[in-house]
């Protein structure tokens, strides 16, 4: 497996320079995010929201913003949270990473992104985050980014805890269908007692 | 003294396909539902098909599942592995429960009592309660043992390789199909009930539950253990004689040729179970296919059991007419060890299109393998079948569980290492087959041993005061029915008469 793993980021370090594969380590973090939660908040998904806020990072100076034509804010894992996991692995290569599965905003690019509110959707997981936004040209690649965290990944995380799926309905439903197949097997084998009894 | 009476009123009743002095099925009719044989097959195949959809339910949905439960991958790979190793002992538990109680009610008990783990599916919460439930659910695989136990009462030597391929390998058709179905029911309950992700796979798991329940009530109210009853009457009219646990015990595990099987069906039947659990991240992984394609893949191995293990049945029954139980077993061998071959080349294969064509033809060897050894197995012994059954089945699953623990756990073989490897294991574990020798017909290399006959062998499991008692009935007609294993060149060699009577 780290033979394969080797063989992989060898392979993607010979194609950085091939066009159409993005890597994010070649990404200028040009952006600067806020997001509404803090450190080490536990949010609901389903009941709160999230407020972004994005705009140009001040200390980075070569930059045209004239390319900029596309904003996406993206929900994404905290190492923590991808540990044993490998489909939420970080992979240098934009198009096979898998750190941000979920898109809060998704918008051309208009200059700032202000307070834009989303509400955590039913199907967010329980899991550690933090918010990341990338900027796309023409062609759709992206160009530069930004996030809540530092580069460790270490830095202002939350918590979303993510519904149950569980009805009081499935709950019930559950529970009898299953007293009804245990109370079945009782019944065949009074059935059965009976039936010995009964020839001679 | 050699001869059983033959009970009149029994010889005047009918049954719809020809039948031998066992009253069990001389022929195979695929869509003929006529009670008691036919019927009992589709019985058996459909309720063991629901089971193994139950069993492999999850697989399709984990990515939903493994979100909604916070899994990771070794709680996954556990799960995985608690799901088939849960059969081994419900195997063997199974066999003897089939011995002594009849294949009807020990089946149709069996999935009414795991009905409640596929249910309760639908509540599980957390990484432990995800294991539990995969783990009760896979007891439900030891109904593989009642559906070749019920075949092998239900049809004659010349027919039971078929009978008990086609109901075993429709079966585990289950594994393949439940890829294609549960997707589909979330779906379905996803968009048009309008549920979350997180609900909706709890509702699909009611589908394979509710198909399970239905299953049980169909063979207890419409089954019957044998062509002539069920063993409650039989065994109240004398006919039957309610056999003594440990003594079919002590019969099935002091029998060498019981474990052999057992070793050797892990090999095929373990590798089957194996490869249901991972061939889809294999193909998702080193091929880079989408998880949708990499399912469809998953799905046609699976598939691949609607004709590859019953063709391995007919194979043995064919084989047998000519060749008796050492073509049986050569026919077994061969197989098994090219499929070992095909398992070895699978894991050296570079590219998509090869790979999934290798798949599709290890998957037609090692299924018809399965389909081999249970051509064998009915012959093993009459007195515990149920047991020998069993212990075949269980060692299967035992197989399931090493070639998992051993080469897909853990980072230290890549995927194709390991299924490269397990080729080598089949292939090892295949030579012992050569050890396998029935008396009365042979083995691989040697022949039968002269002057001695099928009933030395099946009546050998009995004490001379049970006999005394005529306890041993069954395995008397049985010993004449499996004559047949002589194959043609020893149906030719003088029967030896009747044993002097012993007064």
């Amino acid at each position: 497996m780290k033979f394969l793993l080797l063989q992989v980021s060898l392979l993607l370090f010979l194609l950085k320079t091939t066009n159409g594969e993005v890597l994010f380590s070649s990404l200028p973090r040009s952006l600067v995010v806020v997001a509404s939660a803090m450190e080490g908040q536990v949010l609901k998904a389903g009941e709160d929201g999230i407020t972004v806020s994005v705009g140009l990072n001040q200390t980075v100076t070569n930059q045209t913003n004239e390319s900029f034509k596309k904003v996406k804010v993206k929900l994404c894992y905290a190492p923590v949270s991808q540990v044993d996991r490998k489909w939420r692995k970080t992979h240098d290569n934009l198009k096979t990473d898998r750190t941000c599965q979920y898109t809060i905003y998704d918008r051309p690019y208009d200059g700032k992104v202000e307070g834009f509110k989303w509400d955590i959707e039913k199907d967010v997981p329980t899991a550690t985050y933090f918010v990341r936004s990338y900027v796309y040209n023409d062609a759709n690649e992206e160009i530069a980014y930004g996030q809540t965290t530092n580069d460790k990944k270490s830095d202002n995380l939350f918590v979303i805890q993510g519904i149950s799926g569980r009805h009081m309905s499935i709950d019930i439903a559950s529970v009898c269908f299953s007293v009804f197949a245990l109370l079945s097997l009782v019944g065949f084998f009074v059935i059965e007692k009976r039936q010995s009894k009964v020839k001679s | 003294m050699g001869e059983v009476a033959s009970n009149p009123e029994k010889n005047d009743r009918k049954f719809a396909l020809p039948v031998d002095s066992e009253h069990k099925a001389t022929e195979f009719r695929l869509f003929s539902v006529a009670t008691p044989h036919m019927r009992a097959f589709h019985l058996s195949w459909i309720s063991f098909f629901a089971c193994f959809v139950s069993t492999f339910a999850a697989p399709p949905l984990i990515p939903i599942i493994r979100d909604n439960l916070n899994l990771t991958a070794t709680d996954i790979g556990n799960a995985g592995i608690a799901a088939v190793s849960g059969a081994v002992f419900a195997r063997v538990a199974m066999g003897t429960a089939c011995d002594l109680f009849g294949p009807r009610l020990a089946s149709s008990s069996l999935i009414l009592l795991t009905a409640p783990a596929v249910f309760l599916s639908a509540i599980a919460n957390s990484p432990a309660a995800f294991l539990m439930v995969r783990f009760f659910t896979g007891f439900s695989l030891a109904t593989f043992v009642s559906t070749q136990f019920w075949m092998s009462s239900m049809f004659s030597p010349t027919v039971v390789g078929t009978a008990n391929g086609l109901s075993g390998g429709w079966g585990n058709l289950g594994g393949g199909a439940t890829q294609l179905i549960m997707p589909l029911v979330f779906s379905l309950i996803h968009s048009s009930i309008g549920s979350t992700k997180f609900t909706a796979w709890r509702i699909a798991f009611f589908i394979p539950a509710l198909f399970q329940t239905l299953s049980a009530y169909a063979i207890f109210f419409l089954g019957q253990d044998m062509p002539d009853g069920n063993y409650v009457r039989l065994e109240k009219s004398g006919e039957k004689h309610k056999d003594n646990f440990s003594q079919v015990f002590y019969h099935a595990i002091t029998n060498y040729r019981g474990w052999i099987l057992a070793l050797t069906y892990g090999y095929c039947f373990g590798v089957e179970l194996t490869i249901d659990n991972i061939i889809a991240q294999y193909f998702y992984d080193r091929f880079d296919v989408n998880l949708h394609t990499a399912g469809i893949i998953a799905a046609s191995f699976g598939l691949a059991n609607l004709f590859s293990r019953p063709g391995g049945g007919m194979l043995s029954d064919f084989v047998a007419r000519r060749f008796g139980m050492r073509g049986r077993l050569w026919t077994l061998w061969v197989v098994q060890m090219v499929g070992g071959l095909l398992c070895l080349l699978l894991g050296k294969i570079g590219s998509l299109s090869g790979s999934v064509a290798v798949m599709l033809v290890f998957s037609v060897f090692v299924q018809a393998a399965c389909g081999l050894t249970f051509g064998v197995v009915p012959f093993v012994s009459r007195r515990s079948l149920g047991v020998i059954s069993g212990m075949t089945g269980g060692g299967g699953n035992v197989g399931a569980v090493l070639t998992q623990v051993i080469f897909f756990r853990g980072s230290r073989y890549s995927t194709e290492e390991g299924i490269s490897l397990m080729g080598v294991m089949i292939m090892c574990c295949t030579l012992v087959i050569m050890l396998i020798y029935f008396p009365q017909w042979g083995g691989l290399f040697c022949g039968p041993r002269k002057g001695v006959t099928e009933e030395d062998y099946y009546l050998s499991e009995w004490s001379a005061a049970e006999k005394e008692q005529g306890f041993h009935k069954m395995s008397m007609k049985f010993s004449e029915n499996s004559r047949r294993e002589r194959g043609r060149k020893g149906a030719a060699a003088p029967v030896q008469s009747d044993p002097p009577t012993i007064v």
